[in-house]
């Protein structure tokens, strides 16, 4: 019992200095993501890639600045950020007037639309009028839930919120429509091979940008990711990324 | 088009799963071990009704097992480092243990309790004239005898705990869970992916519950 109470005590204070280790290694940034946004953010045969990973690659490769990847669930991601156990969050996140307010954003680096996604054949929604009365899927902590609300004034849609697979509920018919930004939801509909299509133009132009915690110390990363991108605008490597992921240029 | 079942890509898959199991079952342990010291201090400072830090016992088994798991989780990560920034430099992996084990702990000194409450009292007054204190007469007289009858249920919330492992991913801990969802959302096999997941959890629960078998065997040869 006594040696067992040692050893106990052992590994006990072997946790306990494993709590105080210090927050983050100099120079290293870094950048949470969901692992689960193809083709943004996706994980692969164990490889974690996508147009955000190669982005902050590049952006390291011009930079001081080691880049390290946490992936979390997109809900997470914010009181990641807010707890600082990352320094930004790079996962297509929308500069909403809220976000801004909290946040120090970097410029954008996508320019998007707001699209409505649902089960392929179905003609009787073609755009966000035609969602009263209907179940609409929207993923949890994504601003389009916010987006809907704003419109939907008399609370007429039915907003489900998901943590993953509302791709998988709409096209299972469990769901009416999924509403997402327009270039993922292209490419959702081409990779899955689920029977979904758009339905009707996008509305709304949304802004993505990587936020940052508003204090001096981010902020100094911030401005140094601001210029490394301005650069990669500039040179065209900006386009040559989203290029290889779209096949498009979104990022302007 | 309905897809069709793809075993090809759970084969595939299980490797890339398995490699991540390790991070599931160094929570689970870890876990397990600090609920194991824990529920055993909860338990007899109940037992013995310790003045005044029973109470805090009380309380503390009252709001870990009145709250869920999650949310535990959540303040532990997200919550307390804004109140306390020295929260900050604790990873997502410590978190998760350190949550795992104060959740648990909470359910398991309830069996503890009862396991030690179970022993007849006759025999707690027979060490006592026998001039033993009470701590160790715990120890070497209702301790063994009480391990016995909660061994079944202790087991069970290890088995508990190793499926509860899967919340880590909303902080961020790469075990095999979070690898099934990232993998899912990129080759859109959603059944399979999340069978192959199942299944790992299913065998690794069965390998422990032969365990508990043997382990049950032997506490019980005295009898």
């Amino acid at each position: 019992m006594n040696t067992f109470f040692k050893k106990s005590l052992i590994v006990f204070t072997a946790i306990a200095s494993l709590l105080t280790l210090p927050a983050f290694a100099q120079e290293t940034v870094k950048v949470g993501m969901s692992g689960r946004y193809f083709p943004f953010t996706f994980s692969k045969l164990d490889k974690l890639q996508g147009f955000e990973v190669d982005l902050w690659n590049e952006i390291a490769e011009r930079s001081d600045y080691k880049v390290e990847f946490v992936t979390s669930s997109f809900s997470g991601l914010f009181g990641m950020l807010e707890a600082g156990h990352i320094d930004t969050i790079s996962n297509q996140i929308t500069m909403t007037e809220a976000r801004l307010a909290q946040y120090a954003f970097t410029s954008p680096y996508v320019v998007d639309g707001v699209q409505v996604v649902v089960r392929r054949g179905r003609d009787d929604i073609n755009g966000i009028e035609d969602l009263k009365g209907k179940k609409v899927a929207v993923n949890l902590g994504s601003n389009f839930e916010q987006v809907l609300r704003r419109f939907d004034v008399n609370n007429e849609i039915n907003i489900i919120t998901y943590d993953s697979g509302l791709e998988q509920d709409v096209a299972l018919g469990r769901m009416d429509a999924f509403v997402m930004d327009r270039v993922s939801s292209t490419q959702l509909i081409q990779k899955s091979g689920l029977p979904l299509q758009l339905a009707g133009q996008p509305f709304e132009t949304i802004e993505n940008g990587m936020p940052f915690l508003n204090k001096p110390s981010q902020i100094v990363i911030r401005d140094q990711v601001n210029k490394v991108l301005a650069e990669m605008q500039a040179d065209g490597k900006l386009a040559e990324i989203s290029n290889t992921w779209f096949g498009s240029d979104i990022t302007q | 088009m309905q897809s069709s079942f793809d075993l090809q890509y759970i084969i595939e898959l299980m490797p890339i799963l398995l490699k991540y199991l390790g991070v599931t079952m160094e929570m689970a342990l870890w876990g397990f071990l600090f609920a194991l010291i824990l529920s055993l201090s909860l338990a007899l400072i109940r037992v013995f009704k310790i003045a005044v830090i029973q109470h805090f016992a009380a309380l503390f088994i009252s709001f870990f097992r009145g709250t869920p798991l999650l949310v535990q989780l959540f303040i532990l990560y997200y919550g307390l480092p804004q109140f306390m920034p020295i929260f900050i430099g604790m990873d997502a992996f410590t978190a998760a243990v350190i949550g795992l084990s104060l959740h648990f702990s909470a359910y398991m000194a309830e069996s503890i309790r009862a396991a030690i409450l179970g022993i007849d009292k006759s025999q707690m007054e027979a060490c006592l004239s026998l001039g033993m204190t009470r701590l160790q007469a715990m120890k070497r007289i209702i301790l063994p005898q009480a391990s016995r009858v909660a061994t079944p249920s202790l087991m069970n919330y290890f088995i508990d705990m190793i499926k509860s492992t899967s919340l880590a991913f909303t902080l961020g801990v790469a075990e095999i869970m979070a690898k099934a969802q990232m993998e899912a959302s990129s080759s859109f096999k959603f059944f399979e992916s999340f069978l192959a997941v199942a299944l790992i959890y299913w065998a690794v629960v069965l390998i422990f519950t032969r365990l508990q078998h043997l382990l049950e065997r032997r506490l019980n040869k005295a009898y």
